[in-house]
């Protein structure tokens, strides 16, 4: 895996991951502002998932709306194989980088 | 007539025209559901509406991101010349000097092309231009030429009309060479399973 995941791509898929198969646009948005503690915009979630997508770390797939939604499809979205593996590589990158580390990190003047 | 839940009529429309077709439904609807079921009950219409507006304003570039390379730089520089366009217009029926008229007929033809530029890139992304558009490009960069030209044999050389000038041979060019293709990585066909 050449290219590390961002803290917003990790936000995503691990939305995409703890919602299942329920995940779909608008449960991965309100998934990604509980985990992040903050508002996101929907064109941050699409264009990340567009992307994520393009690197072939998600799948994704329609299936029919509901009544609420005007009877527009929904496109649920699942965690690829490599995307598993992004994952993990982003987990042991940080817990690397963060082990030689005492917490809280002082300041040195 | 607006149903009582649905966001506005109108910005759902142009939240339509910005999507990629194969986006369209999906992300409309999860907008639409989340309006209906979250933000119009906690917001209230008004702050509902609002809010559904900024997520059209996310979603725009969305869009532009879609295309390739070329595509993307043809929109900014198309802007930029439509703008210039209308500039070099105001400038000659302000100063009416001597042929101005001919001058304006073409700041008009240069704006119009880049307006219609800008237009096919939004509302028809994916989508293959025809020839005789495509063939615009180049008058475009023979007006470039044309004016670079003049510029350099006056005896006062202004900086402005290097700039348009190079910005008209660069829209040229890409609309010669980019709108004869299709995007990569564009689909066409809203409904179809993945993508």
């Amino acid at each position: 895996m050449s290219d590390l995941l961002g803290a917003f791509e990790q936000a995503v898929l691990l939305a995409i991951v703890r919602l299942a198969a329920n995940a779909y646009g608008r449960t991965i948005l309100h998934e990604a502002q509980a985990s992040l503690g903050r508002q996101v915009s929907a064109g941050a979630v699409y264009t990340t998932l567009d992307r994520l997508e393009q690197r072939g770390l998600v799948r994704s797939r329609l299936e029919q709306g509901t009544e609420a939604r005007g009877g527009r499809p929904r496109r649920y979205y699942t965690v690829a194989a490599e995307g598993v593996s992004a994952l993990n590589e982003a987990r042991d990158t940080l817990t690397r980088m963060w082990s030689s580390i005492q917490w809280p990190a002082e300041i040195v003047r | 007539m607006r149903e009582p839940d649905s966001p506005p009529r109108w910005a759902e429309t142009v939240l339509e025209t910005l999507l990629p077709c194969e986006d369209r439904q999906a992300v409309t609807g999860d907008l639409r559901e989340e309006y209906a079921e979250t933000v119009l009950p906690e917001l209230g219409r008004w702050r509902a509406d609002a809010w559904y507006l900024r997520q059209v304003l996310s979603l725009a570039p969305r869009r532009i991101f879609k295309e390739d390379g070329m595509r993307k730089m043809l929109l900014p520089v198309s802007v930029f010349n439509t703008v210039c366009g209308c500039w070099l217009i105001t400038m000659e029926m302000l100063l009416r000097h001597a042929g101005y008229v001919a001058r304006v007929a073409m700041d008009a033809s240069i704006s119009l092309v880049s307006l219609a530029t800008i237009l096919v890139i939004l509302l028809h992304p994916g989508v293959r231009t025809e020839r005789w558009f495509r063939l615009c490009g180049l008058p475009l960069i023979a007006i470039a030429l044309w004016a670079f030209v003049r510029n350099a044999r006056s005896t006062h050389f202004e900086g402005f009309v290097l700039i348009i000038s190079l910005a008209l041979t660069l829209q040229g060019v890409l609309l010669l060479v980019s709108l004869g293709k299709e995007p990569r990585g564009f689909r066409l066909g809203g409904m179809e399973g993945s993508r």
